[in-house]
């Protein structure tokens, strides 16, 4: 345990480092200015906490919740002084976990508790509206799952009473704190790809999210993820995060339209929620996201490419490969390049009309240490993924006040993306950005 | 039927050409090695190619040499 804690802690002090350290290098200032939320999270500002500890309360302690309450008990400045839960077998496995704190099964009673600074929630995405406002509203710094809210209007909501709040707010993108994440995108803005042509997220899993329920009527509670009710399916459960990614590659860019197909292919049990969707996000300078997700078959995992003119990166694994690159040995290469050359002296037979077979490039590493890999299988998280981290910054955010800039917007757009993706499926139609949703954030 | 007796010599002689040709094979490589600057292990685990090449080489030269030898024949009639 020790071990691990201490394991845990150095990969905090190590990426609070090297965001210390690159705020001194050339064009590091320029970089962390596209990850303005890492600006307060160096080795400087934790030591400046002393020993000040965030008083916090988790709301919702299903399997996220108690895979949070792990992560905060190995967080020097935290303390868990609350816990909610509507569902008694979840709140009592979770106050296991740590005896002293406070139980409640109504997060409004929790609210009105002065001895918690902040909450964290972690229930279903339809309750993430209405306890984001009311924390808000009784003062309390806020972290909350990802996705923002089941609806548009509830997102805006939101996003309008955090710009009247001077109370820190933070939503799940943990990826926003994930080292690979972060250098990762640090390259691609640096000019490492070239310029972003595309790009393609896909999540692959063969299980059918399903979860064992105790008795019929608990239907509709345990297994939310299903019904449109409590639930955005694919989009906001899993796409969520990856749109933010593309986004965040893109800096501040978001598309301008999306058409796309969601069906239930597969498991048709009674749920509501696509099990199957293939969506085309569209920027205005023609840039698209594919993005696919599909939860029975799992051959191709989960994945975020970004594709540049000169490279392109696999973020979720942390590597990258470059264009003019090429790994083959010298001989191999020789043979193509006289091959290319002998095909495009012929005037029928030039590479328009070939097909590109795919070649094998060789995988540079983002981070060294690859622990961490997001496989996409655990419908929890993966260890070492920043779900840590992000915890870390939220807690320090709470002792010192300092809000965290961009990542409401980042939640606000990915979230609406989501949503309008679910729309386009829907409807069966392109679906443009509404205007009564863009906020000054966006760059179309 | 003529029987077609193959010397000592001869054999010696296209096993030195295709020595040659392996020889030039090699020296390929080792020039695309050193253009497209990858590892110099690529002598050996390219082996393959190498001989591949080394027998296109040799029967392109057998083909060369075929041809000269019809040529040099019908000239030699007239
Ligand atoms: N960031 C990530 O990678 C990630 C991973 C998994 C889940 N999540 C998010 O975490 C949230 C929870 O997911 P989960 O898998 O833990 O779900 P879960 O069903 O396991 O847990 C949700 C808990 O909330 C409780 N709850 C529901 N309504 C409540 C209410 N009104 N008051 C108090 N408690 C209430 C439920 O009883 C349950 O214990 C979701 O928003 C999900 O999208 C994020």
């Amino acid at each position: 345990m020790t071990s691990k804690k201490q394991n845990k802690q150095s990969v905090d002090l190590s990426l609070r480092q090297f965001i210390k350290d690159l705020g001194g290098i050339a064009g590091g200032t320029a970089l962390l200015a596209s990850t303005p939320w890492l600006q307060s999270f160096t080795v400087d500002k934790l030591s400046e906490l002393k020993k000040e500890k965030a008083r916090l309360a988790v709301i919702g302690t299903g399997s996220r919740g108690q895979y949070h309450i792990h992560n905060m008990l190995d967080i020097e400045h935290l303390e868990i002084v609350a816990l909610c839960d509507n569902y008694i077998p979840n709140l009592k496995d979770a106050s296991v976990l740590c005896p002293k704190a406070k139980t409640y099964t109504d997060y409004k009673k929790l609210l009105e508790s002065s001895e918690i600074d902040g909450v964290v929630i972690a229930t279903p995405l339809n309750w993430h509206a209405p306890m984001v406002l009311d924390a808000l509203d009784a003062g309390k710094h806020v972290f909350c799952e990802k996705a923002m809210a089941l609806t548009m209007d509830e997102c805006k909501a939101i996003y309008e009473a955090y710009q009247q709040t001077d109370r820190v707010l933070y939503f799940g993108l943990q990826q926003l704190f994930d080292e690979k994440y972060i250098k990762g995108i640090q390259m691609i803005h640096s000019g490492l790809l070239g310029d972003i042509v595309g790009m393609r997220c896909h999540w692959f899993r063969n299980h059918d999210w399903r979860r064992p329920v105790p008795s019929p009527e608990l239907e509709r509670k345990i297994n939310w993820r299903l019904y449109w009710e409590s639930s955005g399916g694919l989009m906001t459960e899993l796409g969520s995060h990856q749109l933010e990614i593309c986004n965040w590659a893109m800096g501040q860019r978001v598309p301008v339209s999306v058409s796309g197909m969601g069906d239930i292919v597969y498991w048709k049990d009674g749920r509501e929620v696509y099990d199957s969707v293939n969506l085309v996000y569209r920027y205005a300078n023609g840039v698209k996201i594919n993005y696919e997700s599909l939860i029975s078959n799992k051959f191709n995992g989960m994945e975020n490419q970004i594709l540049g003119n000169r490279g392109t990166a696999e973020l979720a694994q942390g590597l990258y490969y470059l264009e003019d690159d090429d790994a083959s040995p010298a001989i191999q290469q020789l043979i193509a390049e006289i091959r290319d050359k002998v095909f495009s002296a012929i005037p029928a037979a030039g590479p328009s009309w070939r097909s590109e077979t795919k070649g094998k490039y060789k995988p540079y590493a983002i981070v060294k240490n690859t622990a961490g890999v997001h496989s996409g299988a655990s419908m929890i998280g993966a260890d070492a993924d920043g779900s840590d981290l992000i915890l870390s910054s939220f807690a320090q955010a709470c002792i010192t006040g300092e809000k965290a800039k961009n990542i409401v917007e980042e939640a606000y757009v990915a979230t609406i993306l989501c949503l309008l993706g679910n729309q386009a499926m829907a409807e069966q139609k392109t679906i443009y950005f509404p205007e009564e949703y863009r906020i000054p954030y966006m760059k179309f | 039927m003529r029987n077609i007796i193959i010397t000592p010599k001869r054999i010696k002689k296209e096993l030195l050409i295709l020595l040659v040709c392996l020889l030039i094979a090699i020296a390929v490589n080792i020039a695309a090695i050193i253009s497209y600057q990858t590892s110099w292990w690529e002598i050996l685990t390219q082996m393959g190619y190498e001989i591949a090449i080394a027998l296109v080489l040799y029967f392109i030269f057998l083909i060369v040499r075929v041809l000269k030898f019809f040529i040099l024949k019908i000239f030699s009639k007239k």
